[in-house]
């Protein structure tokens, strides 16, 4: 049920830190990818990451890195491992003479990890501040520094790394379970091996009063998660009683001379102590710091630099409004190389307003003051054969209003050439009037306009007036 | 064939279709342009989420030679209303390769095809006759269609336009490309969604996915402007230096650089903003952020964004940015006292609050035998509001300016300050700067609220 989250490794962690500083993808491109993708937020963080991943070109740092924390890690550990054994043995070195006191391997085998624990629990309730202090409490934290100064750590920058001091403690505190767990076996192999190998007296005495019933109940409380399928390893009052040993004299107690051979069954109870808190406990422990680890890795991933704008991108639909065809752009001329000149004639042979009504052309002419023995509108609602057969019948000097306002279209342009065409036709000048509004003078731009257009007509009886 | 509705974006030429679609599809690389057949063929710009469209809008030439083409259709026509459609069918697929009618074949196709008819007119001049040729032929096409009344001019004839228009568009509405925000944008995609019934649904998501985008480029950009100001105003330029002491030529590159990167941080920002609003390459008149002028005050042009020296005095004294000697003078209420501070004299005034500061330039201790200079964060007061200022400024243009806009950007507006900050504003603002200022850890919701405060002050720009 938990498995989903667990796909977040320092691994991966690492190589998203390190791609997304490189590369963040288009939006289309990541939209496209979820929706082809389909799974759940982080399975499709690491699948894209797998897939841009090649986009690195220099080495990964989760590899530079992971290399060298398994290569600590293994180091630490085979030193833990052999230094837990020899600790068991010095523990269990019986002369002969002087039984091995049980406080003391309980002090080792059980105290030491459940304090362990407890300082680890103590450093998981604390905030950021318990993970500072507790990197700078673990000997671990000098012993990196110090491997630091090795050349196979040089070109690894740890401070450069994204790791939040909250995340180095979880790192820390996962690989301290693993060691202790190391230690631990080298004790409790220690223990396995000198009781094949030798016959151990052992016995308590402690300079503290404890009497040997109370004894024998706190070990039955220790003994408690054993107590029912393995009896035989809970100390019996009578074994507590006969093992109760006192440093004064010289001599061994005489109730302990007499039942040796009883004393060796205090082993079980110390491989059981050492098995359960030291070794099962401890591997609990480091299940649940693995649980804790992936929580905090999965927290900052999702923290990491670009990560909320991926999943944004991810889950936010692409909308595009542009064109996917690209446009040819029409060349413009800056400016017209023919120009208008100023001035109308008094009389024309023909008055043509093209597109105007029958009325406004009755003002114009008013307006302007112009002698025309002949005035029509063309265009506008006439029929194509209706100004076909104007056309044929003009002769002489022509003067033709057109809109300003209204760029030439290829209707016009055919009938201005019509007109051209004529032979009888002397001169054709084209005026560009304004609207009304404005006392009927065009405005320079729609000039302009006009002048472009009618440029491209070759005809010498072609003029272009502006009043 | 394809169930998406689709539109041709038809008129005279040079009335403003290229602009509307610009306009609508948000996309600045259409040409546009006072020559009239500036537009050649057919474009299409679809409405695309993820891939799917959702409509389609065309741009196309404008009408050229309609008394022909309705010429031909009328020889040819003699038919019931309900034949007229497949006349103008056979006129197109005839035509296809005719010289003559390209501008008209490439604005029907579209229409043939399904699109619904825009027709758009300049109802800043007065209404002519010729154009009821065009709405003519359009009319045979039988399609749902609608007008758009564009003022392209000063002037107003949209009360002829719209009696004549009515008597061939069911709908008759004003657009103006150059200055609709995207609320008229949705208002005009209401309108066709009423075009037809089937199309409805379609706009109606088409309004939905815009005003998310919207909404989406809105955020954007207060993230990259949260970002930018974070940067700047937390930025520190470090370089080693020879001797123990940084010789005065060393301290002056100090600066350049220092400078350099602050400018080369704004222009990132700039493009950034940009590109969130389809704006990319943009040309545009800016004042150049001066920045050994910040520290004057708003009679200044090169400080318009910043804040008056009056302003500044109690926006720090409220945010408690003022303190020992200064702190007291203010918060001791002495209007009197408070006048003459801000009213005159204020030289000294100035340098006590450090208005006139800079940047500094530190010499940092022993790094491993090396010594290094360090210039940084920016202490100047006014220096934050004149990059917020700025910025706001810039993203509140770049996000209201149409795509159809063709002219330079001007951004030397002068008369800006007030709107962006109210003295309420303010006063949240200057707790994130100080905290940059004095290079301190920015805690989430210190940050979240310094971009609620940015986001209300770039809403009322938009
Ligand atoms: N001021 C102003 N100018 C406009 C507006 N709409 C269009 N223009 C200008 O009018 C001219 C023609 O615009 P276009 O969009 O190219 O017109 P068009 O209808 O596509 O023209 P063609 O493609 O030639 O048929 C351009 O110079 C535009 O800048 C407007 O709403 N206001
Ligand atoms: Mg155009």
């Amino acid at each position: 049920m938990q498995k989903k989250s667990s796909n977040i490794t320092l691994k991966s962690y690492l190589d998203l830190a390190q791609l997304l500083k490189k590369y963040k993808g288009k939006h289309e491109d990541n939209r496209l990818f979820a929706l082809t993708q389909k799974s759940e937020e982080l399975k499709l963080l690491s699948l894209w990451q797998e897939k841009n991943l090649y986009r690195i070109n220099e080495e990964l740092d989760s590899s530079k890195y992971l290399h060298y924390l398994t290569l600590l890690t293994s180091l630490f550990g085979i030193v833990l491992l052999v230094f837990g054994f020899f600790t068991g043995f010095a523990l269990l070195s019986y002369s002969g003479t002087e039984p091995v006191n049980v406080i003391y391997l309980l002090l080792v085998m059980v105290g030491l990890p459940l304090f362990s624990m407890l300082l680890s629990l103590f450093s998981l309730f604390t905030g950021n501040r318990g993970a500072n202090f507790f990197n700078h409490f673990s000997p671990l934290y000098y012993l990196e520094k110090i491997i630091d100064f090795l050349p196979f750590a040089k070109n690894i920058n740890l401070s450069s790394l994204p790791f939040s001091a909250t995340l180095s403690k979880w790192i820390f505190l996962q690989r301290l379970q693993l060691f202790s767990f190391l230690f631990a076996l080298g004790l409790f192999s220690a223990l396995v091996l000198t009781v094949i190998s030798k016959d151990i007296a052992f016995a308590w005495s402690s300079t503290l009063e404890v009497n040997p019933i109370s004894f024998q109940y706190m070990l039955g409380l220790l003994a408690t998660p054993w107590q029912t399928f393995f009896p035989s390893a809970v100390p019996t009052l009578e074994l507590v009683e006969i093992s109760h040993y006192f440093r004064l004299g010289d001599k061994l107690d005489t109730t302990m001379v007499q039942n040796a051979d009883k004393l060796g069954a205090w082993w079980k109870f110390l491989a059981m102590a050492t098995l359960t808190y030291a070794l099962v406990l401890r591997l609990l422990f480091w299940f649940m710091i693995r649980l804790g680890l992936n929580a905090q890795l999965k927290k900052e991933l999702l923290a990491l630099s670009g990560v909320k704008k991926l999943l944004k991108e991810f889950s936010t639909p692409f909308v595009s409004t542009q064109s996917v065809k690209q446009e040819k752009h029409l060349e413009v001329k800056e400016e017209a190389s023919i120009s208008a000149s100023e001035t109308l004639s008094d009389a024309y042979a023909s008055l043509l307003a093209w597109n105007y009504a029958e009325k406004t052309l009755l003002l114009l002419q008013d307006h302007n003051k112009i002698k025309a023995s002949n005035m029509a509108v063309v265009g506008g609602r006439n029929s194509f054969s209706q100004d076909q057969a104007l056309v044929d019948g003009l002769k002489g000097k022509i003067l033709l209003y057109v809109k300003a306002w209204e760029p030439p279209t290829m209707d016009f342009m055919d009938f201005l050439a019509d007109i051209l065409a004529n032979k009888n036709v002397k001169v054709v000048e084209v005026c560009p009037l304004g609207t009304a509004s404005g006392n009927y003078s065009s405005k320079k731009s729609d000039m302009e306009v006009w002048l472009k257009k009618l440029e491209q007509v070759d005809s010498e009886k072609l003029e272009v007036i502006d009043v | 064939m394809s169930d998406y509705p689709k539109f041709a974006v038809v008129g005279h030429p040079n009335k403003g279709k290229s602009s509307i679609v610009a306009s609508l599809s948000l996309d600045k690389s259409i040409q546009i342009g006072n020559t009239p057949g500036t537009t050649q063929v057919k474009r299409g710009f679809p409405l695309k989420v993820d891939g799917k469209i959702v409509y389609e809008l065309f741009d196309t030439p404008g009408f050229q030679r309609a008394r022909r083409v309705f010429a031909w259709l009328q020889d040819h026509g003699d038919v019931s209303a309900d034949k007229r459609v497949d006349v103008v069918r056979e006129f197109v697929f005839k035509h296809k390769t005719n010289e003559q009618f390209k501008d008209e074949v490439e604005l029907l196709e579209p229409i043939l095809n399904g699109a619904g008819i825009i027709y758009v007119v300049d109802a800043s001049k007065p209404y002519g006759a010729e154009y009821e040729i065009e709405m003519e032929i359009l009319r045979w096409c039988g399609q749902p269609s609608m007008a758009i009344l564009n003022l392209i001019g000063d002037e107003d004839y949209r009360d002829e336009w719209t009696r004549a228009l009515g008597q061939y568009f069911r709908l008759v509405r004003t657009y103006n490309p150059m200055i609709a925000r995207h609320i008229e944008h949705t208002q005009l995609l209401e309108s066709m969604a009423q075009l037809k019934e089937d199309w409805t649904e379609s706009i109606k998501k088409a309004i939905s996915v815009l005003d998310e985008l919207y909404d989406k480029k809105v955020e954007e950009s207060l993230n990259i402007i949260v970002e930018y100001m974070v940067e700047v105003l937390s930025f520190v330029h470090k370089e080693k230096i020879k001797k123990e002491e940084a010789s005065e030529k060393e301290k002056e590159d100090a600066k350049v650089t220092y400078r350099k990167k602050i400018l080369s941080s704004e222009k990132k920002e700039r493009r950034a903003i940009e590109k969130i609003w389809n704006h990319l390459d943009i040309e545009k008149k800016e004042i150049s952020l001066e920045l050994d002028r910040v520290g004057l005050f708003s009679k200044e042009s090169a400080s318009i964004f910043g804040l008056s020296q009056k302003e500044l005095i109690l926006t720090g004294a409220s945010a408690g940015v003022v303190t020992g000697a200064g702190f007291d003078l203010i918060t001791a209420g002495s209007t009197l006292l408070l006048g003459s501070l801000i009213g005159g004299v204020v030289g000294g005034v100035g340098a006590m609050f450090g208005f006139d500061n800079l940047y500094e330039v530190k010499v940092l201790g022993q790094k491993l035998g090396k010594r290094e200079l360090s210039i940084g964060p920016m202490q100047n007061l006014n220096f934050p509001y004149v990059l917020l200022g700025r910025s706001l400024y810039h993203a509140s243009m770049i996000a209201k300016r149409s795509h159809a806009e063709r002219d330079n950007l001007e951004l030397d507006n002068t008369s800006f300050t007030e709107k962006i900050m109210d003295a309420k504003n303010r006063k949240g603002l200057e707790k994130m700067h100080l905290k940059l200022r004095k290079a301190e850890e920015i805690e989430d919701e210190v940050l979240e609220e310094y971009r609620t405060l940015i986001k209300k002050s770039l809403l009322t720009l938009l």
